[in-house]
């Protein structure tokens, strides 16, 4: 019996010891599809690893790494100067690793009959310039304008890529995840949003041209595209040991092709 | 590496270095483009855009600063004063009296600190410390050298534009009036509420409906009547611009307004204000008209002569003389109108070394013809029922350093008044300035 005990609590340390958890915190644009299914695989080849994956936008994911609560960070968006400056104060090195690429889309629902914007009226559009679908060749009918939370990366990539910086308009409606707006775009025939290009084959949407240009592989890689975007893990300097190992494998031919079947343009 | 690449990174390096590293984080554009040309990939883009961004931040006093996003602008502004300043005061006394001379000479200075902030979707905010207490001087005598010296907040505002056409401001504010010192002393913030409406015309005239409701003080409700009841000033003007021909600085401005005040009272004297608080603010309804015209390049390029005037009329001055001042109002009831004229040489806008301009003016300000409690306190003390001079000279010594002289002198209009208001026979100032402004 006493053999027996031994045996077990060396196998219940042993089990202990070789068990790792990985901690990923941020984006809902990498971490509503991409990850998980990237932890999903990863984790049939390596039965000892399990993941927290929280998905609650990129301004957490950035803070987890400043506050060290999590070995990853999802971002959609490039760590600000004020978030780096933060986390040198702590002691922690902010090191981006692209991990694919992706297109914010201009989604409207698939009945409205306009189909292709100017980046001119998407920002007049979303900075409550143009309420009316009139004024941009649609039937008439007031502009319902979908966005993502503040703690989004893509609510702030926004900005910064199509509305020149300015506020959103104050009937904005903001959503917390890129499902979210494909689904109220979805229902309401007047609405208007935007979505990483994992989300643009959602039911009752479609993609307006920008410009003449869908986001796709070509004209995100190129940059054509004018709301093309790296996406990017965070970790506190180099990473290491089982985070190391999940980067590399997000970067490898297998993770590149997930993340490329997932709607993503892969890095390679 | 190529000697292509080598050259476009030792372009960038030379740009962090040379620009300084403040410049760091608007390196992006240049990073974009070695990506476009192929210089380096996205990664290598990434991670020299972090470090980028860490010496922004490590090694520079704007990367520790975490301003609002609503932010558009934030300016900081100030200016520091050292006065000389000399002056003369003979009152006039009843019959008899023996003879009285209140001189004075001192040495002064005035400190003030701007904070002036430009946010999104058409609001502004602001705030002024100052050194004084008092709405119409922020100037502190040095005094005991055990002293030290308070400072104040003189302004506190919130402004929004909805368009190019209307602007609001709520708060202890910069004037909002087309003015001269005559009516309104150049110190006062007034606090209330301010609305603008601006109509353009043409090219660059403009007509605007100014109008301000200014809380003058806040009084205890509790006390039955007028004393009891919040104190209203109502200024409201038009002014019309007009600029002679397209790209001509010649310009003629022209200001017509009314002000009057709420059924109040107001406390009679507010200890280290220069301007003598009255104790009423009855009767006074004034009529005002005021303008200048401006003539650019008279004598060479930069040069301005400028003429100028300033007029009041209270429409009930009678009253408020027998019923406010207890004057006899068959001798004071002329005592209803206030005229200013003046003109001034300028070379130069005044804020690059060897500027200076000259302004020369005389009024005449009978006893009830100004508010008392706004006019100018650099002329005859804020008094009425003076006649006068005002001059003033500038001259920038460098950019930011400005030397200025003023000299008043005054004279009473109408004898025999002993009423403090008026009561002052005669007065001179002369003020001596070294300005420093950042």
């Amino acid at each position: 019996m006493k053999k027996s005990l031994l045996i077990f609590a060396a196998l219940v340390a042993a089990s202990t010891a070789s068990a790792q958890k990985l901690v990923i915190k941020g984006s809902d644009t990498l971490g509503a599809k991409l990850v998980p299914t990237l932890a999903e695989e990863y984790k049939a080849k390596h039965s000892n690893v399990s993941f927290e994956i929280a998905a609650e936008g990129s301004t957490t994911g950035i803070a987890a790494i400043i506050d060290g609560t999590a070995q990853i960070g999802m971002s959609s968006r490039r760590a600000k100067t004020t978030e780096v400056s933060a986390a040198q104060a702590k002691g922690v090195s902010m090191k981006p690793t692209i991990v694919a690429h992706d297109g914010i889309a201009i989604i409207v629902n698939a009945n409205n009959p306009v189909g292709a914007l100017t980046p001119r009226q998407v920002e007049q559009i979303f900075a409550g310039d143009i309420t009316d679908w009139s004024a941009v060749g649609g039937a008439a009918g007031k502009i319902s304008i979908y966005t993502r939370n503040t703690s989004s990366g893509t609510y702030s990539d926004f900005k910064d890529l199509a509305m020149k910086k300015r506020d959103y308009a104050s009937s904005s409606q903001k959503m917390a995840g890129n499902e979210q707006i494909t689904s109220e775009v979805g229902k309401n025939p007047s609405g208007i949003g935007y979505v990483g290009l994992a989300y643009v084959h959602d039911a009752g949407i479609k993609v307006a041209l920008i410009d003449g240009i869908l986001p796709n592989k070509e004209t995100v890689l190129s940059k054509k595209y004018p709301y093309a975007r790296p996406t990017f893990y965070y970790t506190n300097g180099e990473p290491t040991g089982e985070a190391a190992k999940f980067i590399e494998f997000t970067l490898s031919d297998e993770g590149q092709k997930i993340a490329e079947k997932i709607g993503f343009v892969s890095v390679r | 590496m190529s000697l292509k690449k080598s050259l476009w990174l030792a372009l960038l390096g030379g740009v962090c270095l040379t620009a300084g590293s403040a410049l760091a984080q608007d390196s992006g554009p240049l990073i974009d483009l070695l990506v476009k040309k192929g210089i380096v990939n996205d990664q290598e883009a990434e991670d020299l855009r972090v470090a980028l961004v860490k010496d922004f931040a490590a090694n520079t006093s704007a990367g520790k600063l975490n301003l609002s996003s609503s932010l558009v602008e934030f300016k900081l502004s100030g200016d520091l004063r050292m006065r000389y300043e000399s002056n003369a005061q003979v009152p006039e006394l009843a019959t008899g009296a023996a003879p009285l001379v209140n001189e004075t000479s001192r040495q002064r200075f005035r400190f003030r600190f701007n904070g002036d902030v430009i946010l999104q979707k058409g609001w502004n905010a602001g705030f002024a410390l100052e050194t004084g207490q008092s709405n119409d001087s922020a100037n502190q005598t040095f005094t005991s050298a055990a002293d030290d010296y308070g400072v104040y907040v003189a302004r506190a505002y919130v402004g929004w534009s909805p368009n190019t056409n209307w602007s609001f401001v709520l708060g202890k504010q910069k004037n909002p009036f087309y003015t001269t010192e005559m009516r309104w002393d150049a110190d006062i913030s007034p606090q209330g509420v301010s609305e603008l409406y601006k109509y353009f015309i043409g090219a660059k005239d403009t007509f605007e409906l100014r109008a301000m409701q200014h809380a003058m003080e806040d009084r205890a409700e509790a006390t039955p009547g007028p004393a009891g009841r919040d104190t209203w000033m109502f200024e409201q003007q038009a002014v019309y611009t007009h600029w002679f021909a397209p790209g001509n600085l010649s310009s003629l401005i022209v200001a017509a307004g009314y002000s009057a005040y709420n059924q109040s009272t107001i406390t009679a004297f507010v200890a280290p204000n220069s301007a003598p608080y009255v104790g009423s603010v009855r009767a006074q309804n004034y009529g005002t008209l005021a303008g200048e015209v401006n003539l650019a390049n008279v004598n060479g390029a930069g040069t301005a002569f400028k003429i100028y005037w300033d007029s009041s009329y209270n429409f009930t001055g009678a009253t408020r003389a027998y019923k406010v001042y207890n004057l006899n109002p068959a001798v004071f009831s002329k005592g209803s109108t206030a005229w200013l004229a003046g003109i001034g040489y300028s070379y130069g806008t005044g804020k690059v070394q060897g500027d200076y301009s000259a302004k020369l003016d005389y009024r005449e300000v009978g006893v009830t013809a100004v508010d008392p409690n706004t006019n100018d306190s650099d002329w005859g003390f804020s008094k009425t029922n003076q006649k006068g001079l005002k001059l003033a000279l500038t001259y920038n010594v460098t950019d930011f350093v400005n030397f200025n002289v003023t000299y008043f002198d005054t004279k009473i209009m109408q004898e025999k008044m002993t009423f403090a208001l008026g009561n002052l026979n005669r007065s001179h100032e002369l003020l001596v300035d070294l300005v420093v402004k950042f």
